[in-house]
């Protein structure tokens, strides 16, 4: 079994229409640390379940069945030879963000089945008590407009584009010094 | 008459007055003049020589017209401020038709139009040329959208009197030719400016560019888009006078630059799209330099300190972040004259050989002590303490424009909240009229969103982004301000009820922008600020279609705006469906 790293992607926000597609975990982090640490748990449900119709998980979901949503992300699957394969069978990363802070642990599968069948539980509990009112759904989807992106100027928008073109384009053709950049002709966003 | 001379403190007589008044300019002097009594009133509308309509729905051409008939100058804006940041919706409004309308009928004294992200036609232009076209000497479509190089085909074949011509920044529909240019090269001995800088035209002819040069011999600035500096050689020969250039690119071997002569009386220079190897050539005039703008330029940290050095008399410098911390110290240490800065935001991904370049409080500090005639400081920063905000009001005496944006790269910022310094910063700055601050959580609690209220006295424009905890910051805020007629927010989660209480507290507020705060299905809460001559626009929140840099398809949501403005022009009647008037009913 390949040692993977697994986060709960609950909001799959990819709103930085400018950012490459490196995943930038730090920011990642602490942009689902703030909204999360606002979050209530039965909140935190009804999102997950709104959110589980757009997922496409990308591996099978079973070993977490409880959690609709979850995409190994930056997944490292090392390539082990068999002896190392059994020495880590036992135990992955469990990556949890709760109010605020992020806990790693190792954890085998079954206790990690365990934890997460708890947490689903205690949320489940509270929700049935009183349903989640459309208006604090709303001023839940607000609170992430706290979060909103940082807007980048349009000019400093195409320039960027233009530039990651020209080093796309001399790529091909060796060394970059003495290769005729095609000036990229982008249309702004309009 | 004599009955206006016989008390000692009567108003002195309309002659004098008509004599004395041209020489007042400052439009608040002006308003303050017009409100005296009506002959006064009178005579500054008679002689009035410019205006600018900061936001052109406040008022209507015939209102305009009627009041101000010689004008000679006339400015409009038209998008928020925001539609430079792509968030507003393109087709949201600011046509210009109907004041060139009014401009073809009315305005006989007419010589510069200046349009700001305004929509303008190829008609527009076509009417405007036609109409005005024989008095027209300055021509600016400045960051609009809508025209054609069809539309400019007009300005060569009917402004020849044209002085100033400059369309940087705008988006094109389409480009059919290079023919406008052409005409421009033929027909006019007048130019002076010729900017069509950050635009995506793609056709340009040098020799049409020679030709201006032979032809227009008090040419002193020109700003193009991306053809071939190489193709530039013979234009510099010709366009002796010049002392602004900018555009261009750099794609051939490094070494056939080596060719490239500025012309003598060079010293504002832009230069996109040049790297390590090509830089040399800005050597020669490297020491007579004033401007610089590296905006889009392909140096890193190193080059930005080599060319810097070579730049003792530079005044106003614009970059990324790429120079670094390292660049600032080299600025503070070698461009003692510098008065305008602005640090742009560099690329966020990785291996675009911007990893080393970071502004933090080290460069800040480094650049309050040593560029002391600094007016205007706009930076985008991965770092900041409060000490570097001191040091900016101990140090920066004369800074009238400051903006600080706080960029999400670092996780942890240390010195948060910056309420001390940002305190610090706005009593020692007692010129500052702009003021823009945008945080992060936490960045700035409501006790120093209070202080901002507090010590900004002077301060027209604000721009505050993260800004405050709770309602009660921006309650606070709303105690102050005193000068403020233009607030933009962003990001800042206040609740509708705050945003109405503390519009009706701002008492010279003209203008509100807000975009995420805690928005009520209706926003009918909103109403409670409406009032007489207060226009109320909504954009509800939308989601946006794109697609990011990896051609990858994105849909992501644009949270709800508020506008609202003063006006007496009455509730708009050009809004897309994207817009939504408030008004109580």
């Amino acid at each position: 079994m390949s040692k993977a790293m697994v986060e709960l992607d609950f909001f799959r926000t990819e709103k930085d229409l400018s950012s490459s597609k490196s995943f930038d975990r730090r920011r990642s982090f602490r942009d689902l640390q703030s909204v999360i640490s606002k979050m209530k748990p039965e909140l935190l449900k009804s999102v997950i379940e709104s959110g589980s119709s757009s997922s496409t998980p990308k591996q099978d979901p079973t070993p977490f069945a409880p959690l609709p949503i979850y995409s190994p992300t930056n997944s490292k699957s090392v390539s082990s030879s068999s002896s190392d394969a059994a020495a880590r069978s036992q135990t992955a990363p469990l990556t949890i963000f709760y109010n605020g802070t992020v806990s790693i642990f190792d954890v085998p599968k079954e206790k990690a089945e365990n934890i997460l069948k708890l947490a689903v539980e205690n949320s489940r509990e509270d929700s049935s008590k009183a349903p989640v009112s459309s208006c604090e759904r709303r001023r839940f989807i607000n609170h992430i407009a706290r979060d909103l992106p940082m807007a980048r100027s349009l000019s400093l928008q195409r320039f960027l584009e233009k530039r990651k073109e020209r080093l796309i384009g001399a790529m091909p053709y060796g060394s970059p010094k003495h290769t005729r950049f095609r000036t990229g002709r982008i249309r702004g966003y309009y | 008459m004599e009955e206006r001379n016989v008390r000692a403190n009567v108003s002195m007589p309309d002659v004098v007055l008509e004599c004395l008044m041209p020489y007042i300019h400052d439009p608040r002097d002006r308003a303050s003049i017009s409100l005296v009594c009506r002959r006064w009133y009178e005579i500054d509308a008679m002689t009035r020589k410019r205006v600018t309509i900061a936001m052109c729905y406040s008022t209507t051409p015939q209102r305009l017209s009627r009041r101000f008939r010689n004008l000679e100058s006339l400015k409009l804006k038209g998008k928020p401020r925001a539609a430079m940041f792509n968030l507003i919706p393109h087709d949201w409004g600011g046509y210009a038709t109907p004041w060139v309308n009014e401009i073809a009928e009315s305005f006989d004294c007419l010589k510069a139009v200046h349009f700001r992200r305004m929509i303008v036609n190829d008609s527009d232009i076509e009417r405007l040329a036609q109409s005005r076209g024989h008095q027209l000497e300055s021509l600016r479509l400045d960051k609009c959208c809508g025209f054609s190089s069809d539309g400019l085909l007009h300005i060569g074949r009917s402004c020849r009197r044209l002085k100033t011509f400059f369309i940087e920044e705008s988006v094109l529909l389409y480009e059919n030719d290079g023919e406008w240019l052409h005409e421009l090269a033929t027909n006019n001995t007048a130019l002076e400016t010729l900017n069509f800088y950050q635009t995506d035209i793609a056709t340009v002819r040098f020799e049409d560019l020679e030709l201006i040069a032979r032809n227009c011999r008090s040419l002193v600035s020109l700003k193009i888009s991306d053809s071939e500096f190489l193709g530039l050689v013979n234009f510099f020969r010709t366009a002796s006078m010049l002392e602004e250039f900018g555009g261009g690119s750099f794609n051939e071997e490094p070494e056939r630059y080596t060719v490239v002569s500025f012309p003598p009386k060079l010293c504002r220079l832009a230069l996109p799209y040049v790297g390590k190897n090509e830089i040399s050539i800005v050597y020669p005039v490297a020491s007579s330099l004033k401007k610089l703008d590296l905006l889009y330029s392909l140096l890193d940290s190193e080059d930005h300190c080599l060319l810097i050095q070579k730049c003792p008399n530079l005044e106003v410098l614009e970059c990324r972040n790429v120079i670094g911390d390292g660049g600032l110290e080299v600025l503070a240490r070698c461009c003692r004259r510098l008065r305008r800065l602005r640090i742009e935001r560099g690329a966020d991904d990785q291996g675009m050989g911007e990893e080393e370049g970071l502004v933090s409080q080290r460069g800040l500090m480094a650049l309050a002590q040593g560029c002391l005639e600094l007016e205007y400081m706009a930076v985008y920063v991965s770092d900041i303490t409060n000490l570097s905000l001191e040091y900016i009001g101990t140090y920066l005496k004369n800074l009238c424009d400051f903006r600080l944006v706080l960029l999400d790269k670092e996780a942890i910022i240390r010195d948060l909240p910056l309420d001390n310094g940002v305190r610090a910063l706005l009593r020692g700055c007692q010129k500052l009229i702009r003021f823009a601050l945008y945080l992060r959580s936490g960045g700035l609690s409501d006790i120093g969103l209070k202080y901002v209220g507090q010590y900004s006295e002077n301060v027209r424009w604000m721009l505050l982004g993260c800004a405050g905890q709770t309602d009660e910051g921006l309650l606070e805020f709303s105690r102050g301000c005193p000068s403020l007629q233009k607030l933009e927010m962003r990001a800042c989660n206040f609740s509708e009820r705050a945003l109405v209480t503390s519009v009706m507290r701002l008492r010279s507020l003209r203008y509100l922008w807000v975009q995420g705060y805690e928005a009520s299905p209706t926003g009918n809460d909103l109403l409670a600020m409406a009032r007489p001559f207060w226009n109320i626009e909504l954009i509800p929140p939308r989601q946006i279609v794109g697609a990011n840099s990896d051609r990858q398809v994105i849909v992501s949501e644009q949270p709800a705006h508020i506008l609202a403005y003063r006006s007496l022009a009455g509730p708009r009647t050009d809004f897309p469906a994207t817009v939504r008037p408030l008004h109580p009913q």
